[in-house]
């Protein structure tokens, strides 16, 4: 019973976690290449920042993720 | 000199880490080897693609096979616990993949380096220009202090970069996909990080720090609370580092392992012995995935050493 729990629980789960995401990462590439096409010589630093601001921001679905994958064993 | 000694310790140890910690699940039979316990042999001829969806194993992680996997499916025990020589080998594969991955590397730069003329041929050419723009590129964010942190970065990266790629090489595995490599990469990391902070700050300087660098009374007051939130951060930076990549990687590696095997169950009832490529677009997500989360890896260890690294001199320049 929790197995068949568990299936409904997990893709929803990580669907939601990639939703929060999606919506960090579109603002904040969105707000870069705002500011890079306002500033094109400051691209590099721009794209530095951009990078390591959406490894944070993705780095929430890929917890969710792990998750998914310690609780595949129970599925 | 013994900077480069320094650093192939770090390697060293960092492999011998992983092996223990791969050897210390194994007999309890946790995911890793339960895992592998599913997928049997291909019944249809034997395709790279038929890691068997999950219906007989419970919850298992679909997984290309790799060399070494499929040596265990034919030779290896039958039971959880290590018996033989090559349940041995696949306790250890992750270490054994990294080797291979340090070799080829290993091979290239030392090729790159081997004669040093002024007018480089090409290869040494496109060796230096590797390395010359990894040097920039770490410039930008060090400064003046490149120099010193640059050849720990460096290898990092790259050797990162190609245990990525190493996913997509049929026979191989991405040794990153399994956890004990990524923690054991993000401790020395960590440890490389806090020894800076050391030698950098003095002892002082790095408890200075680690309390939030209070310069009122207002921040001397807030220490208690600032104290252990930092230190948490602390911990959390190796945590968060070695998820993201073994995240990453795994991810990627599942969904092409995935792809694969719907591509052999397309054409299976025809019992032919290879599946349409539908894996196809996802080994170019791969090649952008691999590079970008190594990328991400070597930024992220360049941001906490420039944290550790004295500010008011960076004001300088």
């Amino acid at each position: 019973m929790t197995g068949s729990l568990l299936h409904l629980a997990l893709p929803l789960g990580l669907g939601i976690a990639a939703f929060g995401s999606a919506l960090g990462l579109g603002s904040a590439v969105g707000k870069a290449m705002e500011a890079m096409g306002r500033q094109p010589e400051a691209a590099g630093k721009i794209q530095v920042g951009m990078v390591i601001g959406c490894a944070f921001i993705e780095a929430l679905t890929i917890y969710a993720l792990v998750t998914v994958f310690v609780l595949q064993g129970k599925l | 000199m013994t900077r480069r000694i320094l650093l192939l310790c770090a390697v060293l140890i960092a492999m011998g880490f992983g092996g223990a910690f791969a050897e210390s699940e194994a007999p309890h039979g946790t995911p890793p080897a339960a895992t592998h316990e599913a997928a049997p042999p291909g019944e249809h001829g034997v395709t790279p693609g038929d890691a068997h969806p999950a219906e007989e194993g419970g919850g298992a992680l679909l997984e290309l096979p790799d060399l070494i996997h499929n040596l265990k499916v034919y030779f290896g025990g039958p039971g959880e616990r290590p018996e033989n020589l090559i349940d041995y080998l696949f306790a250890w594969r992750g270490n054994i993949f990294a080797l291979l991955v340090l070799i080829v590397i290993s091979i290239v730069l030392l090729r790159g380096a081997a004669k040093k003329e002024m007018i480089p041929g090409p290869f040494q050419n496109a060796v230096e220009t590797v390395v010359e723009a990894f040097y920039n590129f770490i410039h930008g964010i060090l400064g003046r202090h490149a120099r010193e942190f640059a050849p720990f970065l460096g290898t990092l990266f790259l050797y990162i970069w190609f245990m990525n790629l190493s996913g997509l090489v049929p026979l191989l595995k991405a040794p990153t996909s399994l956890f004990e490599t990524t923690l054991a990469l993000a401790l020395c990391v960590f440890v490389y990080v806090q020894i800076t902070g050391f030698r950098k700050l003095g002892v002082l300087g790095y408890f200075y720090h680690l309390v939030g660098s209070p310069t009122d009374v207002m921040g001397w007051a807030l220490v208690p609370l600032m104290l252990p939130l930092h230190v948490i951060g602390e911990i959390a930076k190796p945590v968060s580092l070695s998820l993201r990549l073994f995240g990453n990687i795994m991810g990627e590696d599942v969904l092409i392992a995935v792809f694969t095997s719907l591509g052999v169950a397309c054409l299976a009832w025809l019992g032919s012995p290879v599946g349409i490529p539908l894996e196809f677009p996802f080994i170019f997500l791969g090649l952008l995935l691999s590079t970008i989360q190594a990328l991400v890896f070597t930024l992220l260890s360049t941001i906490y050493f420039s944290q550790m690294l004295p500010h008011e001199e960076e004001h300088g320049h």
